[in-house]
């Protein structure tokens, strides 16, 4: 041990040096973003005359303001959906592909590739496609004869916040990945021994694959909620909030407390969306046992 | 489970099964893959086709959006910037996380994995949190409106997630080679960049394609830090075309 701590005290400059960007940009952008987070929500400011305590009120007016209370609950509705909607499908589409079938590489790739794709174009492209006049959703609508259901989808309050939902959560390509590199490393011979059993694929799925699975399905649950709680630009993008304050999101509710130069309120909101966050992932966790790391499911 | 299949005495619901799931894939195969093919193709044509017939290929495979989009709206400048943020940003994200990945994987020292935890746990950061933190910040340096304050901001958001990557690719390289090395008479930052950082390329390209897909794709801060078209990126600049001008931005 001896040498070794002299080696440590000879690189000890070094090592500092080394350590030292990265520290000054995480202190910059991580920890002094919290610092002044937490403290400007105390405070009213402007952005332009001081700052001046106001204790608790900034939160007292978020949660008696029916905008963000919208927020907070569309916020848990895209989690909800994500938990419920996007990760089922993905573990779906990933057990059939995970069979191999013919093609499955094909289908893997086009099944990705929305994911490449920035959240503004595809956005952008949703908007049209839900446009009243040429939009493609309401013709096909009315070529397979449902035409009673074409609407203006975002014009209206109560198919807007779903249509934006769905454009979102579609696109499962990532969780998709995810669970599909799960179930490469599972050994054949397991099924080889199930069916010697006489197990049939259903049971096959249900006693080996989703037990194996489930570190990685809450891994990509995890993601996905943590994703829906982040959401600005399609929401942003495709309604803005609207019609009449139907689909706010936190991150909008706090660009537009930002615009009106409300600064204090809009810390109080980043605050909020933080503890949320470490809220409903620390309780999926307890809920449905400790995920992989989180950064496994990246590489 | 649309695999479902049962045993060969069967064969009836091994079929159904079988076409349940073709017809899962293809299903979704149209929703989430269809729209993107029909962007590229309405992309070539002309506005009053797109309203008319929106669903036909093209009479005539026409170019003029592409002409429109790349003269008329100083697109290309849109494309420039964006390029030169996500390569400076990944650049720099990469040197610095590299040079700390080399120091927490291969050295010890006190404090070790409390530096690893922390430059790690901001993944779990919401960063659209940081709004009003980065707006203020990049005022005070006096960086707002330009290319550099989207550089220094997306380097530093990407770090705990290359942190993450590349620190545990170094940790895997066997320790024999820089002991040799060392007998060699290598010193502290030739084991870094002739050794450890050629054999680490798989981690940093990893960790780079992230940070510049990343940095390519970003809109909220590049809306938020920049106001002038002449540092515009190409994401804010998607949003100022309306249905005229469709291009793919894969």
């Amino acid at each position: 041990m001896s040498s070794l701590d002299r080696k440590t005290s000879r690189n000890m400059k070094w090592i500092i040096l080394f350590l030292l960007p990265v520290t000054v940009l995480l202190i910059s952008f991580f920890l002094y973003p919290i610092v002044f987070l937490v403290v400007l929500s105390f405070m009213e400011w402007n952005g332009i005359e001081p700052m001046s305590f106001v204790g608790m009120s900034n939160f007292s007016s978020l949660f008696s303001d029916s905008i963000f209370q919208t927020s907070i609950k569309n916020n848990l509705i895209w989690a909800f959906s994500a938990a419920l909607l996007q990760i089922p499908l993905a573990l779906l589409i990933a057990l059939i592909l995970a069979r191999e079938p013919r093609g499955w590489k094909f289908f893997r790739t086009a099944f990705f590739l929305p994911n490449v794709i920035s959240l503004v174009a595809l956005a952008m492209m949703w908007r049209a496609m839900y446009n009243p006049e040429f939009g493609v959703v309401n013709v096909l609508l009315e070529n397979i004869g449902l035409g009673h259901l074409a609407r203006n989808w975002l014009g209206e309050l109560d198919s807007a916040l779903p249509a934006v939902i769905f454009s979102y959560q579609i696109y499962i390509g990532y969780f998709m990945v995810i669970i599909l590199a799960g179930t490469i490393s599972i050994p054949k011979s397991f099924y080889e021994a199930a069916m010697i059993d006489g197990a049939n694929v259903l049971q096959q799925e249900l006693y080996i694959t989703l037990p194996v699975l489930r570190g990685i399905i809450v891994t990509a649950g995890t993601l996905a909620v943590a994703f829906a709680l982040r959401q600005f630009e399609t929401t942003f993008l495709m309604t803005a909030g609207g019609p009449a304050n139907r689909t706010p999101v936190m991150g909008l509710y706090m660009y537009r407390r930002m615009a009106g130069l409300t600064y204090g309120r809009a810390a109080a909101t980043g605050v909020l969306l933080i503890l949320l966050g470490v809220f409903v992932l620390s309780g999926l966790q307890r809920i449905f046992g400790k995920s992989d790391a989180v950064g496994d499911s990246v590489q | 489970m649309s695999t479902l299949q049962l045993t060969e005495t069967h064969p009836a619901l091994k079929a159904a099964a079988k076409t349940a799931k073709w017809a899962m894939l293809i299903v979704y195969f149209v929703i989430a893959v269809f729209p993107i093919v029909w962007l590229t193709v309405s992309a070539f044509k002309t506005n009053f086709e797109i309203e008319t017939s929106p669903f036909s290929l093209p009479e005539v495979w026409q170019f003029q959006n592409f002409v429109n989009a790349l003269s008329v709206s100083g697109l290309p400048q849109f494309f420039m910037n964006s390029i030169i943020v996500a390569v400076a940003a990944t650049g720099i994200n990469l040197l610095v996380t590299s040079l700390a990945s080399f120091a927490v994987s291969r050295e010890q020292f006190p404090g070790r994995k409390i530096f690893f935890t922390f430059t790690t746990a901001g993944v779990l950061i919401p960063i659209i949190a940081f709004m009003v933190p980065y707006y203020t910040l990049i005022t005070q340096l006096r960086i707002y409106d330009t290319l550099l304050a989207l550089v220094v901001t997306y380097s530093a958001i990407n770090i705990p997630i290359s942190m993450f990557l590349v620190s545990s690719f170094m940790a895997t390289i066997p320790g024999e080679l820089e002991d040799s090395a060392e007998i060699d008479g290598c010193s502290f930052f030739q084991r870094y960049a002739k050794i450890i950082l050629p054999l680490a390329r798989p981690g940093l390209v990893t960790a780079g394609t992230f940070s510049f897909i990343y940095c390519w794709n970003e809109f909220i801060y590049a809306l938020l830090l920049t106001s002038s078209t002449s540092s515009r990126t190409v994401q804010l600049a998607i949003r100022f075309f309306t249905s005229q001008f469709r291009t793919d931005y894969a």
